[in-house]
């Protein structure tokens, strides 16, 4: 597999203290790969040691196919575009003039400004101060700043923070993109689990600073899939059948909780439930809450 | 590159009203310098270069020094603010293009601030009535002083750099330029950053003071390397924190 991003043994230090511990990221290219952990779990520094903002303590970074180093830290990060942590901005600045700094060091041709401010709708606030902008407005520009001179990585770290619903939605569907339309790679960070649902191809979780599961999203759904929730017309009915077919199951709040079923067992069963007029009229899965994965995961470490 | 990243920097000094503290606080030296001057006439027999010894008494001791200072905290403030450290550090430059091109503009700036000061003596000169025009000797004093500025400029971009604060840095160049003062009369001056911009720009004397151009030079050689070095040392090896 072709990887932008490797890590081997990626590790930081802090006073004698690891907060980010043996981390071998494998980003495959032209993909979205969702960085995930909770909060302080090691993601911001993980990303910023990508990037060469902090001194690596110990492990080694291959982007591209070449081993960071400082000779081609350079040729690197002109192949770069990143927002990290929040967005930086020049507040005395206007929108515009902020991205005319970055496409003048990045050595980008003008009109590419137009073309992001486009892409992220900024382009009616473009000659309006900085500091005048909300957060999601700032989040915007920073993006834009990132995606100037269409760089082939893409490092976000928690880019929809600060955005109302709609903006949310909207820069999910743009950086969802950007592999097919510009060929990036984009390795974005997160703390909420049904983000990575709508972007990414890739997963990888972090916690405590290890990285405690690495796959395709798929992968995490396996993990994530919790149980088969019934809501029925007449439960008295319903558990009649459900007992009838040896499935065990749990009474929770007027609702039928079953440990989870292969999709054609689950078809099967809810015919019957039907036939043997039960009346199911709900049946939902119950996705497991990023906590809960993180547990399943930690506590099955050995075997990742 | 260094052209790119320096026009940058120029472009992130844009909208703010630096130049006009530039232009206003000068003015107080030239005119307590003068005042001086016009009390103490019985004493000061050397027309322009008498009032030269009052001019740079309040402008290369209070003066100078916490001018370049402010310039140097601006320059840094830019990027301490709002996590631009962050961008700052991730943009396709060296760390030796960024250090030299924010010394660009304080150097600059060194330059600029004494030419103003130039005006605003000749200015001064001929309010309290002197005759002609300054001596061209008091220009080169003036222009020599901005080299010794340039140390002082690339002392206080470090400085600006370490320490986050606006004011920090400001303070510690008034100390600096009166202790440089102390110095430069115990003769101790070419050891001390902020001396070199006084004893440059004959501070406080009449008559050319500066006894030896190369051991100026000298000390003018070695500050500079060592401050720029240390600037970009620290941008290589120390951990962003925006």
């Amino acid at each position: 597999m072709d990887y932008m991003v490797e890590t081997k043994g990626l590790t930081k230090q802090y006073g004698g203290k690891e907060v980010v511990r043996d981390v071998d990221l494998k980003v495959p290219r032209a993909h979205v790969y969702g960085f995930m952990g909770p909060n302080g779990a090691g993601k911001s520094t993980t990303l910023k040691m990508l990037l060469g903002l902090i001194q690596i303590s110990g492990g080694q970074v291959t982007i591209g196919g070449e081993p960071v180093n400082r000779k081609n830290r350079i040729a690197i990060l002109k192949e770069t575009g990143s927002l990290i942590e929040s967005p930086s901005y020049y507040g005395h600045l206007t929108g515009r003039e902020n991205l005319e700094i970055v496409q003048t060091l990045k050595k980008v041709p003008k009109q590419e400004i137009t073309q992001v401010l486009k892409l992220v709708r900024m382009e009616e606030q473009q000659n309006k101060k900085v500091r005048e902008y909300s957060l999601g407005m700032k989040q915007r520009l920073g993006l834009a700043e990132a995606l100037l001179g269409r760089p082939e990585l893409l490092i976000l770290d928690e880019p929809t923070n600060g955005l109302d619903p709609a903006g949310i939605q909207e820069i999910r569907e743009l950086i969802r993109e950007l592999p097919g339309r510009m060929g990036m790679t984009v390795l974005v960070s997160s703390h909420l689990l049904g983000e990575m649902d709508q972007m990414a191809d890739y997963v990888g979780i972090i916690n405590h600073g290890h990285l405690i599961f690495q796959d395709k999203l798929e992968a995490l759904h396996e993990h994530s899939r919790g149980s088969l929730r019934l809501c029925v017309m007449n439960q008295t009915a319903a558990l009649e059948i459900l007992k009838r077919e040896g499935i065990s199951c749990n009474r929770e709040e007027g609702a039928l909780e079953l440990p989870r079923l292969a999709d054609d067992a689950t078809a099967r069963l809810i015919g019957k439930l039907w036939e043997g007029g039960a009346g199911v009229y709900r049946a939902e899965e119950k996705q497991k809450s990023l906590e809960e994965i993180f547990l399943s995961l930690t506590g099955r470490r050995g075997s990742l | 590159m260094l052209t790119a990243c320096i026009k940058t920097e120029q472009m992130k000094l844009r909208h703010s009203h630096l130049w006009l503290v530039f232009l206003a606080i000068p003015l107080l030296p030239t005119v307590l310098g003068a005042g001086n001057y016009v009390n103490n006439i019985g004493l000061l027999k050397s027309e322009w270069y008498s009032l030269w010894t009052q001019h740079s008494l309040f402008y290369a001791n209070f003066f100078y020094g916490p001018l370049i200072a402010i310039y140097c905290s601006y320059i840094w403030r830019v990027e301490h603010l709002n996590y631009n450290w962050n961008s700052l550090m991730t943009m396709p430059t060296t760390e030796r293009e960024i250090f030299l091109a924010k010394l660009f503009l304080a150097l600059r700036c060194t330059v600029v601030l004494q030419l103003w000061v130039g005006v605003l003596f000749a200015v001064s000169g001929k309010l309290v009535g002197l005759p002609g025009l300054p001596p061209l000797e008091i220009l080169f004093w003036l222009l020599r002083g901005s080299l010794g500025g340039m140390v002082t400029a690339a002392l206080q971009l470090v400085l600006s750099m370490v320490i986050r604060s606006f004011a920090l840095p400001i303070a510690i160049a008034l100390l600096g330029s009166v202790a440089g003062f102390l110095m430069t009369s115990g003769g101790y001056g070419m050891i001390w950053p902020y001396s070199l911009m006084m004893m440059g720009m004959n501070a406080n004397k009449n008559t050319d003071a500066l006894s030896s151009p190369v051991g100026f030079a000298a000390a003018l050689c070695v500050f500079l390397v060592l401050f720029i070095s240390m600037g970009i040392w620290y941008l290589k090896h120390k951990d962003v924190h925006a």
